[in-house]
């Protein structure tokens, strides 16, 4: 098992860490006081806004939570945006220009997305189907018996 | 419960199981995302230039014959193992690759392409790594492919290796 | 040479577990049991051999064993030494062969003259899943294999990994999904067993059933504790896929649990349980599948190649096949058209059954949708919090408000006049509760109004049963409810109320947050067992200008294995976390302090224990009963 292919594909996973290490060294903390906005509302939509973009690099945050250079750059970039008077669908359309349905946490509504989207309402109501229907088959094995 | 019913969970579970399967077979990387600018114009930009004293205007630089962007800094450590790779593309393989440096400091990257060599016939400077998201860029390094046309055909996420400078190579003579 | 012991040991148990698996077809009763006694201890003792064997090569540091080398370094603290035999991917199959084994001990205790073919035909599954787990092991992901030179010194490991709650995390984890392994196991003998055959086969599954879905439940939780104390922004559930992937047999499990109770009094719902229990040990090993094939990413993952994700894919794909396609041909005489009214005792069980299944399905279509738009599109899409929250946040709505009156319903049928009058007092009691709560904190919101009504709903329907003393009241089901309504309690707080305060601070300046003054008092630089740090002190004032305590956030550096972490310092008590994240910044400049407000968060952490413990609670009356029915 101790294959070249083995051994170097470790050492890239190494070497791939330590760079997304370095890429943490400056350690920022998420948003920055630096970043947040004067105006109350305008900050608490960017702040909504970036809970729900996906950081690219530590993918199982949100860019409002993540330490990443490239989480900041957007967190400033939103905040740009709506300064400038974009609503959130602009934004939002501008970074899936960009990268794709992938940024978004809040799947899109899309046809290749209504499966995703409505059969969890699809199962409630075939789960209410059962229980009535077996209600209804219990009542009438009560009046057979 | 119709005993037809009874089936089913049989044949959901085949259904899945013929979803992982394709998935497992096909050459994909989980961890990698599709460009959204395949087959779209290269994004506009103008900014300084890292080699020369005049600016880098994007639409004088694209559009005329097929070349590689590669998108590098001196404090990635990937960019520096993959620059060989970038090198034998400019100089044995005569393929005009521009470089763009994200968020470095000019001098340090003047001086690692002078310590490593230079492939690139000119670097576009991305101080605030403004460019790098018109770009969809996330991980560098990363390399496109933009034919002659100006129009974005491929790209890599991560460090040039062997496997995908034989493929970068074999898509240009492709599409001559 | 103790590697090679446990290599030995580990192919030695692969003869004892096919010795296992033959073991059932013969018909010679008499050698039946002795074989089946030399196999099943002969593989738990070779087991134990090889998970050792492993432990001891770690705590002595033995580089020559790849995986010690991988995953181990000499200045790791004891404790962490041993948890790395299971926080990696080859040492953590070890451990699922470890909890595979005992649980096929425990089967084999059930064994007497009268249930001698069925509990062979449920050792015989149980050893046919071990091959196939042993088989992946020893040929592909072997932790023995050894590396020569032997390296004077290992890779290190993530610092990140290095706490107690992650520690025990994978253990209690595994004796829960890994545990319904027995449950399976027996429900294949069951849908194999003959007509004449009369087996209480729902008797012998409840033990492993209540065990597996309460160390589950404690395995889980622990993986958050460590997530919401480790990980620096007060977040501890990501409905990442490999939590997914524990969280579904979770739930099945929970309708399992239930629907048993259902079977045992009343022979209904044999047909879910049988299907429970296969669906939930195979989610389980679907689980594996998704964490380690690399078919996706995660942080969880462990990074591995798709040639051992064919593997685990054809092996779940046999297991799968056979158990589902048995039960579609076989479960049709486990049908009885027994009678129950929506409003009685089996009536709620059988929707929280629908509701859990439900969730699941939802959690299973969501996590693998990706995968799904990207065989059938080019695109990838994410499927994150925002969208379960919309799901599944609704779903376990009716499911929390069917939890409080079940148990006070009767079986079979339930007068409906009678129903009001046995939860008017809860609805009072919760709707005084919640008033006096809102009244006092002011803080209106629509969601949060809901999850504590769910939460004092719960509450107040336990509490009540307890003061009715009726006889034979199961105290586990009593106190894993009220479990429960204390998570809902600590979820919807820390959720719908938490506040932020981001500020940069120097020193000696001050910031509030609620009522609360945090002066940053003075920052230092401090040495570990194996990091460097910087350490702030930030003392915190009440209103009348107390001192509650002294929190100390750290930013760490472990040289070893290049990495930065930042230590959060938390301040507990019953109504809130004080939690605070030192930032990066210099004396000039000041530095950038988190702090976070977060209310009821202790709740979910005692509402998980108390779950266990009404677990635990079941598990020890039920074993009670099995040892007085002399089983």
């Amino acid at each position: 098992m101790l294959t070249k292919d083995f051994i170097l594909t470790k050492i890239f996973i190494i070497i791939v860490t330590i760079c997304l290490t370095q890429f943490f060294s400056k350690n920022c903390f998420a948003v920055e006081p630096d970043e947040i906005l004067q105006d109350q509302k305008q900050e608490l939509r960017a702040r909504n806004i970036s809970k729900n973009i996906r950081c690219m690099i530590c993918q199982n945050q949100s860019i409002d939570e993540s330490n990443a250079p490239l989480a900041r750059d957007l967190r400033i970039l939103i905040r740009n945006k709506i300064k400038e008077g974009n609503n959130n669908e602009e934004i939002y359309i501008f970074l899936t220009d960009r990268y794709g349905d992938f940024i978004l946490l809040k799947p899109p509504f899309k046809l290749s997305t209504l499966a995703l989207w409505f059969l969890p309402f699809i199962f409630f109501i075939v789960g209410i189907f059962i229980v009535f229907w077996h209600n209804k088959k219990s009542k009438k094995i009560l009046k057979d018996i | 419960m119709k005993k037809q019913l009874l089936i089913l969970p049989s044949l959901f579970f085949l259904f899945f199981l013929i979803i992982f399967f394709y998935l497992l077979i096909i050459d994909r990387n989980p961890s990698e995302l599709p460009s959204t600018l395949l087959d779209k114009n290269v994004p506009k930009f103008e900014t300084e230039s890292l080699l020369k004293d005049e600016k880098f205007i994007s639409s004088k630089e694209f559009g005329n014959e097929i070349l590689l962007v590669n998108f590098f800094a001196t404090w990635c450590k990937p960019c520096r193992d993959e620059h060989i790779y970038i090198k034998r593309f400019s100089n044995e393989k005569e393929i005009k690759v521009i470089g763009i440096n994200y968020k470095d400091n000019p001098k340090k990257a003047i001086q690692w392409l002078k310590e490593l060599g230079n492939p690139y016939t000119d670097v576009a400077v991305d101080k605030s790594g403004r460019i790098a998201i018109d770009w969809g860029v996330y991980g560098i390094p990363e390399t496109f492919i933009v034919n002659s046309k100006g129009i974005i055909k491929y790209r890599h996420v991560g460090p040039v290796t062997k496997k995908i400078y034989k493929k970068i190579n074999l898509i240009i003579n492709e599409s001559e | 040479m103790v590697p090679s012991l446990g290599n030995f040991a580990l192919w030695l148990s692969l003869c004892f577990a096919i010795l296992q698996f033959i073991i059932s077809h013969k018909r010679i009763s008499h050698f039946r049991s002795k074989l089946n006694s030399v196999a099943v201890n002969g593989l738990l003792l070779c087991v134990l051999i090889s998970f050792f064997s492993l432990m001891y090569s770690y705590i002595v540091s033995d580089f020559s064993v790849m995986n010690v080398f991988q995953n181990s370094h000499t200045t790791k603290p004891l404790m962490y030494k041993v948890s790395a035999v299971w926080g990696n991917h080859e040492g953590s199959m070890l451990l699922w062969m470890l909890v595979l084994t005992i649980f096929n001990y425990f089967i084999f205790k059930l064994y007497n003259q009268t249930n001698s073919i069925f509990i062979s035909k449920a050792l015989e599954t149980q050893a046919f899943i071990i091959i196939g787990f042993l088989l992946f092991t020893l040929l592909t992901s072997n932790p023995f294999e050894r590396i020569l030179p032997a390296q004077p010194n290992g890779l290190g490991f993530n610092p990140i990994l290095q706490d107690p709650a992650l520690a025990i995390h994978p253990p209690l984890l595994y004796i829960g999904y890994v545990g319904f392994s027995a449950a399976f196991s027996l429900s294949i003998a069951t849908l194999s067993l003959r007509n004449n055959e009369k087996i209480p086969w729902y008797i012998y599954m409840k033990p492993f059933v209540i065990a597996s879905w309460t160390f589950l439940t404690i395995g889980i939780a622990f993986g958050s504790v460590w997530a919401y104390y480790e990980l620096g922004w007060g977040g501890w559930w990501f409905w990442d896929p490999v939590e997914n992937a524990s969280f579904m047999p979770w739930l099945l499990g929970t309708a399992l649990l239930h629907s048993l109770i259902i079977v045992e009094k009343k022979k209904s719902l044999q047909s879910w349980v049988l299907l429970l229990s296969i669906l939930a040990f195979l989610l389980s090993v679907v689980g594996t599948f998704l964490v380690r094939s690399g078919i996706l990413t995660s942080v969880h993952t462990f990074a591995l190649d798709p040639s051992r994700g064919i593997y685990i894919l054809a092996f779940t794909a046999l297991l799968g096949g056979y158990s589902l396609i048995l039960f579609g041909l076989k479960s049709k005489k486990y049908i009885k058209n027994n009678y129950f009214s929506f409003f009685s005792k089996e009536g709620s069980i059988l929707v929280n059954n629908i509701l859990m299944v439900i969730v699941c399905a939802t959690v299973f279509l969501g996590t693998i949708y990706p995968l799904l738009i990207e065989a059938f599109t080019n695109n990838k899409i994410s499927v994150g919090e925002p969208y379960y929250n919309s799901t599944v946040v609704p779903i376990m709505i009716p499911a929390i408000l069917v939890m409080g009156i079940g148990p006070m319903l009767s079986w079979g049928r339930e007068d409906k006049s009678k129903i009001f009058k046995k939860i008017f007092p809860s609805i009072l009691l919760t709707i005084i509760i919640t008033v006096f709560i809102f009244l006092f904190y002011q803080s209106y919101n629509l969601i949060g109004i809901v999850g504590i009504i769910l939460a004092f709903w719960i509450i107040s329907n336990n509490f009540i049963i307890l003061f009715q003393k009726i006889p034979n009241r199961s105290s586990g089901m009593i106190i894993a409810h009220l479990g429960i309504g204390l998570l809902i309690l600590g979820i919807t707080g820390s959720s719908v109320w938490q506040e932020e305060k981001i500020a940069r601070m120097k020193i000696n300046s001050e910031i509030k947050i609620k009522k609360y003054n945090i002066v940053f008092k003075e920052i230092n630089e401090i040495r570990g067992p194996n990091y460097v740090a910087l350490k702030g002190n930030f003392l915190v004032y009440d209103e009348k200008k107390t001192i509650i305590t002294k929190l100390k956030p750290e930013n760490r550096f472990y040289p070893i294995t290049n990495n930065f972490t930042t230590e959060a310092s938390i301040h507990t008590n019953l109504l809130r976390d004080l939690y605070i994240v030192l930032g990066e910044g210099n004396i000039n400049d000041g530095w950038v302090v988190r702090i976070y407000y977060n209310p009821l968060v202790i709740w979910i952490w005692i509402g998980a224990l108390t779950i266990f413990l009404g677990g635990i609670v079941s598990m020890t009356s039920n074993l009670e009963k099995l040892r007085r029915l002399s089983i």
